[in-house]
C-alpha cells in the first residue's frame, strides 16, 4: 500500500538566526541530537512508512547535504529505479522565472517534470528542517479514509516561532476552516508542514500557481482554497523540534535530555537512520565523569561532562569540564579547558585551559573548523 | 573475473568452549568489543588490505551469521564482481556432498568456487581471532619468498609455546618442521592460523589429501605436514602486534578488557585501520544524573543510571540507578535492574538481572581456586535478589532468592 505514496522534502530553508550553524550548510543539514542531521528525521519518517521514492528539493548551500545523503544507501534508498533523487534548481529556457525560489510553489514548479513522472498516486510534501518522528503510515491511512483533498499534519503543542509558522483553525466539522500564516501570536494548531495530497491535485495546483505567479503554498494554496478544498488535519501532539535560532537550537537540543522527549523522538519501531560512520564505542577514561548527557559513539571522554550533548568522535581530555554544551562531530576539548553554554560546530578545537562561557539565552556558538 | 588473491574464512566452527555463548550462533558471530562480532576483524582486515573477494565457509548455526553478513555492505564488500560469499556445504553429484569434515575439506569442497575467480593465491583465515593485520604485506612477502605456503607466526613466551602449533624455522625463516602443541618446543613461533597458499599448489595437495582415507582433512594436521614432507618452500611471516584467540570464556573476556586499554595494542580508534560492523540503528547513549562510568565502553541505545567500571556495554543495555557493573561484558539489550551487582561476568543478549541480584564476584586474592568468569546466557532472567556465584554458567531462568 505504501508504495502508492511518493515523498518530497523541501530542503533549502536557511535560518539566518542560526548564525554560525548555517555558515556552511542550510538548516536541513544542521547537526542535531548527537548523531543526526535534521533532515534524517523526515527522511526516516518516509522510509519507515515504506516510501521507496523520495525527491529532495535543494536550492542553495547544499554541498553539506549532498555529502550527508550520498547515494541514499544509509536509508535504503539507493535503488535501481527511483530511490533517493536530489532535485537541484534549474531554469527552463522558455520560462521567465526559471530557478527563482520564493516559496514552495516556486520550488515545485522548478521540478515540474519530475512531479509529472511520479509513479505513485499520492504525494507527501514535507519540510526537511523539523525533527519529529511521525506515524506516517497512520497519517496516510487517515488521508485515504477521510477522503480529504489535503491532509495537514499539525500539533496542539506549538513549538515554533509564530512569525515563521502557520496555524490552522479547526472547525466543528473537523476540517481546517482557516489558515494563519506567520502571525505574531499562535492561533490554533501549529502546522508541522507535512501534507498529503494526490499527484493529480498537486500537478494542477503547481500549474495554477505557476500561471498566476503564486509562489507560496501556505497562502496561495491552503489559505486561498480553505473553503474550496477539503483540508483535514491530522493532530500529532508528540515532540517536534524546529530549529530557527541559536537559542532555539540550544533549547531544543537540551530537551533531548528528558526521557519523555527521547521516547517521542526515538521510537524503536521507527528508527531514525543517519549516515553510517563506523565509529567504535565511546570510551570513558579512569577519571571521566558523564552525567545527564547524551553521548554518541566514537568519543573519548577523560574529563567531566554534565548536561551536554556530544556528537560522534568528540574528545574531552583530562581536567576539561563541559557543562550545558553541545559539541558537534570531532570537537576536541583539550586539558583543563572549561566550556559552559557553548555550541561547538564540527572539528572545533579548544586549546588547553581555554574558558568559554555563554548563557542559556545567548549560547556561544563556535563555527566549523575553528580553533580557540 | 580473475582475482589475484581470494580470502577463505573458516567460520563453521562450533566454538564449544564458549558453551552457552555459542548455543545459538557460530563462534564468529559472537558479539565482541561493544560494537563488533568476532568475524568483523578478519573481514575488516580483508577490505583494509585490498582483498575484495571473501568466501565465508559456514556450517554450524549459520543463520544469524548469514543474516549478519548480508550483502557485505558494512565492510564495503557489496561488489558487482567479488564481494562476500557465504559458502555452506552442499549436495554434489550423486549425493556425494558431505558436511565439512575438516578445515582442508571445507576448502576442497569449494575448489569450484575458487575456480570462478581463478586466483594466483588463496588466503586462509579463521573466524575466531582478534587482531589487525595487513594481509597485503603478507602477500608481498609470500611472493618475494617465492613460497608455496606462507604461515603467519607470532612470537609467544617460551613457557606458553606448548599450547600452540609451533613452527621451527631456519635462519631465513623457512619452515622445516611443524609441531602441534609440542611438550618440548624448539622455538616460540606460534602459528596464527593464517595461511597464504599459491593456489595451484594448494589445489594439488587438497586433491591428494581428499584421496587419503586416513587423513583428518585438516590444514595443521595434514596439509602443512604433507607439504613439508614433499619439500615445498614454506615460509614463516613474523607478525608483530596484538593477536588473540578468543575460543574460551576467559580469553574472550580478556580480549574485551584489552579493548579498554590503550597499551594493549588493539586500538579501535585508529582511523588508519578501521574495524567495520553491521550496527543496529540506535540513538546516542544517555548517562543519567547519578551515572558513574569509568574505564569502560558504552555505545548507542544504552541508558546508564548506575555505576559502570572497567566494562564493555553493547548497544541498548540499561543499567538502572543503584546498579553496579564491574569488569563485565554486557551484550546487546541486557538490563541490570536497581541495586543489582554484576562482577567479572559475561551477560549475553537480552538477559535481565533483576533487582538486588548478584552475578559473579571479584577474584580472591592469592589462589584463584575454582574462581572464574560468570556467564549468563541469552534471554535469561536472574530473579530478584538471586546470587550467581563466580564461574557459574546460567542457562535457565533463576528464581528470586538464592542460586542453584
Amino acid at each position: 500500500m505504501m508504495n502508492k505514496l511518493h515523498g518530497i522534502i523541501f530542503a533549502y530553508r536557511s535560518n539566518a538566526d542560526l548564525r554560525e550553524l548555517t555558515q556552511h550548510r542550510n538548516t536541513c543539514s544542521v547537526p542535531y541530537g548527537g548523531r543526526y542531521r535534521i533532515i534524517d528525521f523526515m527522511l526516516s519518517n518516509f522510509v519507515n512508512a515504506g516510501i521507496v521514492d523520495v525527491g529532495i528539493i535543494v536550492h542553495a548551500n547544499y554541498q553539506s547535504l549532498l555529502d550527508h545523503l550520498g547515494s541514499g544507501k544509509d536509508w535504503d534508498l539507493s535503488r535501481k529505479h527511483g530511490g533517493l533523487r536530489i532535485l537541484p534548481p534549474f531554469g527552463y529556457a522558455n520560462k521567465q522565472r526559471g530557478g527563482v525560489c520564493r516559496g514552495r510553489m516556486d520550488a515545485l514548479e522548478g521540478v515540474y517534470s519530475y512531479l509529472k513522472n511520479i509513479k505513485q498516486e499520492h504525494v507527501v510534501l514535507a519540510g526537511g528542517d523539523i525533527a519529529v518522528n511521525l506515524p506516517l503510515r497512520d497519517i496516510y491511512k487517515q488521508h485515504i479514509k477521510s477522503g480529504a483533498d489535503i491532509t495537514a499534519v499539525c500539533t496542539r503543542n506549538p513549538k515554533g516561532d509564530p512569525k515563521s509558522s502557520d496555524y490552522f483553525t479547526i472547525g466543528a466539522n473537523g476540517r481546517v476552516t482557516d489558515v494563519s500564516v506567520h502571525p505574531f501570536a499562535p492561533m490554533g494548531c501549529e502546522a508541522l508542514e507535512v501534507y498529503i495530497l494526490s499527484k493529480s491535485l498537486l500537478l494542477s495546483l503547481v500549474d495554477h500557481c505557476a500561471a498566476h505567479n503564486i509562489p507560496s503554498f501556505s497562502q496561495g494554496v491552503l489559505q486561498a482554497n480553505v473553503h474550496s478544498l477539503n483540508i483535514v488535519p491530522y493532530i500529532f501532539d508528540g515532540y517536534a523540534a524546529r530549529l530557527q535560532s541559536v537559542p532555539g537550537y540550544f533549547a531544543r537540543s537540551m530537551e533531548l535530555l528528558k526521557p519523555e522527549v527521547r521516547a517521542d523522538l526515538f521510537v524503536p519501531d521507527r528508527p531514525v537512520k543517519t549516515k553510517d560512520q563506523s565509529n567504535p564505542s565511546t570510551y570513558y577514561g579512569d577519571d571521566a565523569s558523564s552525567v545527564n548527557s547524551l553521548v554518541a559513539d566514537g568519543c573519548i571522554i577523560e574529563g567531566t561532562v554534565r548536561n551536554s550533548i556530544l556528537f560522534r568522535g568528540v574528545r574531552v581530555e583530562k581536567g576539561a569540564v563541559v557543562e550545558n554544551c553541545i559539541l558537534m562531530q570531532s570537537t576536541t576539548i583539550q586539558q583543563g579547558a572549561v566550556l559552559k553554554y557553548t555550541i561547538t560546530d564540527k572539528n572545533v578545537h579548544v586549546n588547553p585551559g581555554r574558558m568559554l562561557m555563554g548563557h542559556e539565552t545567548y549560547p556561544l556558538a563556535i563555527a566549523k573548523n575553528e580553533t580557540v | 573475473m580473475k582475482k589475484e588473491c581470494v580470502a577463505m574464512l573458516l567460520a563453521g566452527g562450533q566454538g564449544s568452549r564458549l558453551y552457552a555463548l555459542t548455543s545459538r550462533v557460530a563462534k564468529p558471530a559472537v558479539p565482541f568489543g561493544g560494537k563488533y562480532r568476532i568475524i568483523d576483524f578478519p573481514l575488516s582486515n580483508c577490505i583494509n588490505s585490498g582483498i575484495d573477494t571473501v568466501g565465508v565457509l559456514t556450517q554450524y548455526q549459520p543463520l544469524e551469521l548469514n543474516a549478519y553478513l548480508g550483502n557485505g555492505q558494512p565492510w564495503d564488500l557489496d561488489r558487482s564482481d567479488g564481494g562476500v560469499h557465504v559458502l555452506p556445504p552442499y549436495v554434489q553429484k550423486g549425493d556425494s556432498g558431505t558436511w565439512y569434515k575438516g578445515t582442508a575439506n571445507a576448502i576442497y569442497q569449494n575448489i569450484g568456487f575458487l575456480q570462478l575467480y581463478n586466483p594466483e593465491y588463496v588466503l586462509i583465515l579463521s573466524g575466531d581471532h582478534i587482531y589487525k593485520m595487513d594481509y597485503g604485506a603478507m602477500l608481498a612477502y609470500h611472493k618475494e619468498k617465492g613460497a608455496a605456503c606462507t604461515i603467519s607466526v607470532l612470537e609467544v613466551p617460551m613457557e606458553d609455546a606448548s599450547r600452540f602449533g609451533i613452527m621451527n624455522v631456519d635462519e631465513e625463516d623457512n619452515i622445516y618442521e611443524f609441531q602441534e602443541k609440542p611438550k618440548e618446543p624448539k622455538s616460540n613461533l606460534a602459528s596464527m592460523g593464517i595461511y597464504i597458499f599459491t593456489w595451484s599448489k594448494l589445489r594439488d595437495y587438497l586433491i591428494a589429501d581428499e584421496a587419503n582415507p586416513d587423513s583428518s582433512n585438516d590444514f595443521g594436521h595434514d596439509i602443512i605436514p604433507a607439504m613439508l614432507g614433499a619439500g615445498e618452500k614454506m615460509s614463516a611471516y613474523r607478525f608483530k602486534g596484538y593477536w588473540k584467540d578468543v575460543g574460551t570464556i576467559k580469553s574472550l573476556w580478556d580480549a574485551n578488557m584489552d579493548m579498554l586499554s590503550e597499551g594493549s595494542g588493539i586500538d579501535p580508534y585508529d582511523p588508519s585501520w578501521p574495524i567495520y560492523a553491521r550496527s543496529p540503528t540506535k540513538p546516542p547513549h544517555f548517562t543519567g544524573p547519578d551515572a558513574k562510568i569509568s574505564h569502560s565502553m558504552v555505545t548507542g541505545g544504552c541508558e546508564v543510571y548506575g555505576t559502570v567500571e572497567n566494562s564493555v556495554l553493547f548497544n541498548s543495555v540499561i543499567v538502572e540507578k543503584g546498579a553496579t557493573v564491574r569488569y563485565s561484558i554486557l551484550m546487546p539489550g541486557t538490563v541490570v535492574k536497581a541495586g543489582a551487582t554484576v562482577d567479572y561476568a559475561i551477560v549475553a543478549e537480552n538477559a535481565v538481572i533483576d533487582q538486588g541480584a548478584t552475578v559473579g564476584s571479584a577474584p580472591p586474592s592469592g589462589d584463584l581456586g575454582d574462581w572464574g568468569i560468570t556467564v549468563v546466557a541469552q534471554d535469561i532472567e536472574v530473579g530478584d535478589g538471586a546470587v550467581v556465584p563466580a564461574n557459574a554458567m546460567i542457562t535457565r531462568n533463576l528464581e528470586g532468592g538464592a542460586a542453584k
